[in-house]
């Protein structure tokens, strides 16, 4: 029998029983070429580890060491907020009608993308193929840059009432939040969506019974912006509503509505991260008008909206008339 | 908290060793940086796949392996059985006090002589050897059964064992031929 090297190896490394030991030690004895393996692996139990350990390799690059603290942190950030996202959407998901940036549909795509290509044969080398990571990435740090920004901004409010800050103190946080988000929407994010009224009418519905807000949502299309839909969101876990209209042209307009008690606010504009936000408050709901839109006077829509000027969409009563309107 | 959902935490930790077994299958800087990036995006985007019953450190080692053998496999090297080592890189402390008495066979020479192996037994010498690695643990890095790995191990220390046994000519087989003969006899 011509003993196997793993048996030898076993043997020389004192990892047999007695009994095995005696047996090998036996054959070994009987075979000259056995003798030899055993004694090149007796030769070779050498201190690989403290040789290894005494090496001079060169230290981890800084570069290397922030990129992998970054893809930690952004990795962290994207799965509380998809966590975040997921339990906004579940709650939104029966009403809400198919929306082309939804965060976590974005993001599933993406990591889709990456497994497809992590197990492909690669074809490029690995510096090129490393440029597919960013995709996920560049969600995972807006998705961070919203969170962050949020947490940042809420950590100094130990008195709740503070999360929601005056105008005169510069833009609450939720405000700059949807600011950034709307600033992630491009015409293309909204136009090609279809209006689904039943949908946004049983949105409307739940914003009122569940999220316990008195909103309305204002029909613009005198002013030529055309309703598009109406989205449940979270922010800080409070109820957040964001209704997107669609100009003739140019980037969409949203108008966001948060619930807040403190005494009303006449319409003032600002700039937020290079957008025009028009908001007031009235009736402890803290309205934010978002957009892009040179063409479009936010100022104006803001007094017709706070005016009550404006005819409601999806009203108790009205909900039919102005549906067709839009429609 | 799973090790799956801590994996972003234990990544910075885990660099210094990905790092140095990365230099050490890639015998290059750039690549070792590129190859732990890499393969630290695609263990965050599997960290679900990350069993409790696996340790995060071989898991790693597990997918900056595969990473690299696909880049090799990419850039079809399939040839390079040894990695052409930069020795500048690559410096080795010349250290006497680290000599043991029996084998006289310095750091330097013990590192050359693994970075002389085929490349499939130097990784099996580096995970098992160097990073203290299980045969069982090494085997699911390597995705091989654990066989194998015993196999390739015994034959990188055989290859070893010769390369030192020559230059010690006949002292290393006369000493192991008494090893022998005292360990069948004590049993």
């Amino acid at each position: 029998m011509k003993l196997d090297d793993i048996l030898l190896m076993a043997y020389v490394d004192g990892e047999l029983s007695p009994q095995e030991r005696q047996q090998v030690a036996q054959q070994i004895a009987a075979s000259p070429d056995a003798e030899e393996r055993v004694a090149h692996l007796a030769a070779s139990r050498l201190p690989f580890r403290e040789a290894f350990g005494s090496q001079k390799l060169p230290p981890v690059p800084d570069s290397l060491t922030k990129k992998i603290e970054e893809l930690a942190r952004a990795h962290k950030a994207a799965a509380a907020n998809s966590a975040a996202i997921a339990s906004t959407v579940n709650v939104a998901a029966p009403v809400t009608p198919v929306a082309p940036v939804n965060p976590v549909s974005e993001r599933s795509a993406n990591d889709d993308q990456i497994e497809h290509n992590a197990q492909l044969p690669p074809s490029a080398p690995v510096r090129s193929r490393l440029r597919f990571a960013p995709a996920w990435l560049a969600v995972a740090f807006v998705a961070g840059a919203f969170c962050f920004g949020a947490v940042l901004r809420l950590a100094p409010g130990a008195i709740p009432g503070d999360v929601l800050t005056t105008a005169s103190a510069g833009p609450s946080p939720w405000i700059r939040a949807v600011v950034d988000y709307q600033k992630l929407y491009a015409r293309e994010t909204v136009a090609l969506g279809m209006v689904d009224a039943a949908v946004s009418s049983q949105t409307v519905a739940q914003i009122r019974d569940d999220d316990k807000l008195s909103l309305r949502v204002p029909d613009l299309s005198a002013a030529g912006l055309q309703f598009k839909r109406v989205t449940r969101l979270r922010f800080n876990g409070k109820p957040l509503v964001q209704i997107e209209y669609l100009p003739p042209e140019g980037p969409p307009v949203a108008l966001c509505v948060m619930k807040d008690v403190k005494p009303d606010e006449a319409v003032a504009q600002s700039k937020v991260s290079d957008m025009d936000v028009v908001t007031w408050r009235q009736d402890e709901l803290h309205y934010a008008l978002v957009g892009g839109n040179k063409a479009v006077d936010l100022m104006s829509l803001g007094k017709q909206i706070s005016g009550r000027g404006i005819d409601q969409l999806f009203g108790k009563n009205s909900a039919a008339a102005p549906l067709r309107t839009i429609s | 908290m799973t090790d799956a959902d801590d994996l972003p935490n234990l990544l910075p930790g885990m660099l210094p060793r990905l790092w140095a077994f990365a230099l050490r299958i890639t015998g290059d800087q750039h690549d070792a940086e590129d190859l732990v990036q890499r393969a630290c995006v695609r263990a965050l985007e599997r960290s679900h796949q990350l069993k409790p019953d696996t340790a995060p450190l071989s898991w790693m080692f597990s997918i900056v392996h595969s990473t690299w053998i696909n880049e090799l496999r990419a850039r079809s090297v399939r040839s390079r059985s040894s990695m052409q080592w930069d020795d500048a890189l690559l410096e080795t402390v010349a250290d006497p006090t680290m000599l043991t008495p029996e084998q006289q066979v310095s750091n330097g020479q013990v590192i050359d002589a693994v970075s002389r192996l085929p490349e499939a037994q130097r990784v099996v010498m580096l995970l098992v050897a160097v990073e203290g690695l299980s045969y069982s643990e090494a085997a699911e890095v390597l995705e091989v059964p654990v066989g194998t790995v015993m196999s390739r191990l015994s034959r990188a220390r055989q290859a070893i064992g010769a390369h030192f046994g020559v230059r010690d000519g006949q002292k290393v087989g006369q000493k192991m031929k008494s090893t022998v003969k005292s360990k069948g006899e004590v049993s």
